[in-house]
C-alpha cells in the first residue's frame, strides 16, 4: 500500500470479502439492530485505520478477525449497562416467513454465552482451524480445542433447540 | 468435519448476500466517522496549543505585573493549572488511541486495553487533583477581591468557582467510574478467555 487510493481500493475489497462474517458476528454480540450497525461501523472503522501498517505477516483473514473480535469486545464493555435493560435477539422477526429458525436458534444460543466462549464458537463458525483460532485469540490451539469440543456439545440441535 | 459440524456451520452461514449499494454505503460511513473522529481529536489538540501559547503567557504576565502578591500568586497558581490540564488532556487522549483495539491478539489486545483503562482511571479520579490551582487561583482573587474592592463580587465569583470546582469533580468521578467499569468488565473477559478450558 504506498498510496492513499491503493488503500482505500483495499478497504473496498476487505469490506465485500468481510461484510457477511462481521454482520453475523454483530449479530452475536448485539442486540439492537443500531447497536449492530454502530458496532459493524466500529469494526470496519478499525479496520480502515490498521490498515495501513498491514503488511501481510498474518493472513488477511485472521488479521481482519481479530480486529473484528477486539473491537466486539470492548464496544460490548462500553455498552454493558445499556444492554443489560435490552430485549433479547429479535433480527429476523421482520424477515418473516424466510426466517431460518435453526439459524435464529444457534445465534441466540451463541448470544447468551459468556464472551470467551462466544470469540471461540463465532469464530470456529466461521470456519477457522484451532490454530487459526490460536492465532486471533493469543490461546492455546490444544486449549482451543478442548473448548471447542465442550462448547460445540452445547450447540448441537437439541441443545440449541431447547 | 463432522456432520454436525457441517450443519452447525451452513446454518450460520445462510444468511442472504448483501447488495453492493449496501456495501458502497457502509464503506462511506466508515470513512465519514474516520473523518469526523480525526477532526475532533485535532480540534482538542489545537485547543490545547492555544491556551499554551496564548492563555498561559497572559496568566504569566498577570503573575509577574499584578497589584498585589495575592493576585501574582494566585495568576500563578493558574498558569500551573492551566499547564496541567493540557498536559492531561493530551496524556489522556495518547492512553484513549493506545487503549483501542488494533489487529493485536485477543489476549494481548484485552491487557492492553486493560492496562489503559487503568491509567486514563487513575487520571480521571485525580482530575480535581491535578486541576486544583486554577480553582484555588481564582479563590485568591476572591480573597483579594473581598479585602480590597466589592464583597458582592468576590462571593459572586467564589461561588461561580465553587460550582465549578464541584461540577468537574463530579464529572470526572462519573468518568472514571464508567472507565473503571469498562475495566472491570475486560479483566473479567479476560480470566475468562485465560481460564482453564
Amino acid at each position: 500500500m504506498t498510496t492513499a487510493q491503493d488503500h482505500t481500493t483495499r478497504f473496498a475489497e476487505l469490506m465485500v470479502e468481510f461484510e457477511r462474517p462481521m454482520r453475523r458476528l454483530c449479530g452475536a454480540y448485539a442486540t439492537r439492530g443500531v447497536d449492530r450497525d454502530d458496532l459493524f461501523q466500529e469494526i470496519f472503522l478499525a479496520v480502515w485505520r490498521a490498515l495501513p501498517a498491514f503488511r501481510g505477516e498474518a493472513s488477511t483473514r485472521t488479521w481482519v478477525y481479530r480486529i473484528a473480535h477486539n473491537v466486539a469486545l470492548t464496544w460490548q464493555a462500553r455498552q454493558r449497562r445499556r444492554d443489560a435493560t435490552e430485549s433479547p435477539l429479535t433480527e429476523d422477526t421482520s424477515r418473516g416467513a424466510e426466517i431460518d429458525v435453526r439459524r435464529l436458534e444457534l445465534k441466540r444460543a451463541v448470544a447468551r454465552m459468556p464472551p470467551g466462549d462466544r470469540t471461540l464458537i463465532l469464530l470456529w463458525l466461521e470456519g477457522l482451524s484451532a490454530a487459526e483460532i490460536a492465532d486471533v485469540t493469543g490461546i492455546k490451539a490444544a486449549t482451543v480445542a478442548v473448548r471447542l469440543s465442550r462448547i460445540r456439545r452445547a450447540l448441537q440441535p437439541h441443545e440449541v433447540m431447547s | 468435519m463432522s456432520d454436525d459440524a457441517s450443519t452447525l456451520r451452513a446454518a450460520w452461514m445462510s444468511e442472504a448476500a448483501p447488495s453492493k449499494d449496501d456495501i458502497r454505503k457502509a464503506a462511506g460511513r466508515v470513512l465519514d466517522k474516520d473523518r469526523v473522529d480525526r477532526l475532533r481529536e485535532r480540534r482538542l489538540r489545537i485547543a490545547g496549543v492555544v491556551a499554551l501559547v496564548f492563555f498561559v503567557p497572559v496568566l504569566l504576565w498577570a503573575a509577574a505585573h499584578g497589584v498585589a502578591p495575592l493576585v501574582r500568586g494566585a495568576y500563578a497558581l493558574m498558569a500551573a493549572g492551566c499547564v496541567a490540564a493540557v498536559v492531561a488532556e493530551w496524556v489522556y487522549l495518547g492512553w484513549s488511541k493506545r487503549a483501542l483495539p488494533g489487529p493485536d491478539d485477543t489476549l494481548s489486545q484485552l491487557q492492553r486495553t486493560v492496562f489503559m483503562l487503568d491509567c486514563q482511571q487513575w487520571l480521571a479520579r485525580t482530575a480535581a487533583l491535578w486541576s486544583s490551582p486554577v480553582f484555588a487561583g481564582v479563590v485568591m482573587i476572591c480573597v483579594w477581591l473581598y479585602r480590597e474592592r466589592t464583597a458582592a463580587g468576590a462571593v459572586t465569583l467564589g461561588a461561580v468557582n465553587i460550582a465549578a470546582w464541584i461540577g468537574s469533580g463530579v464529572f470526572t468521578r462519573r468518568a472514571a467510574a464508567a472507565l473503571g467499569r469498562r475495566r472491570r468488565h475486560l479483566e473479567d473477559v479476560l480470566a475468562e478467555l485465560d481460564g482453564p478450558s
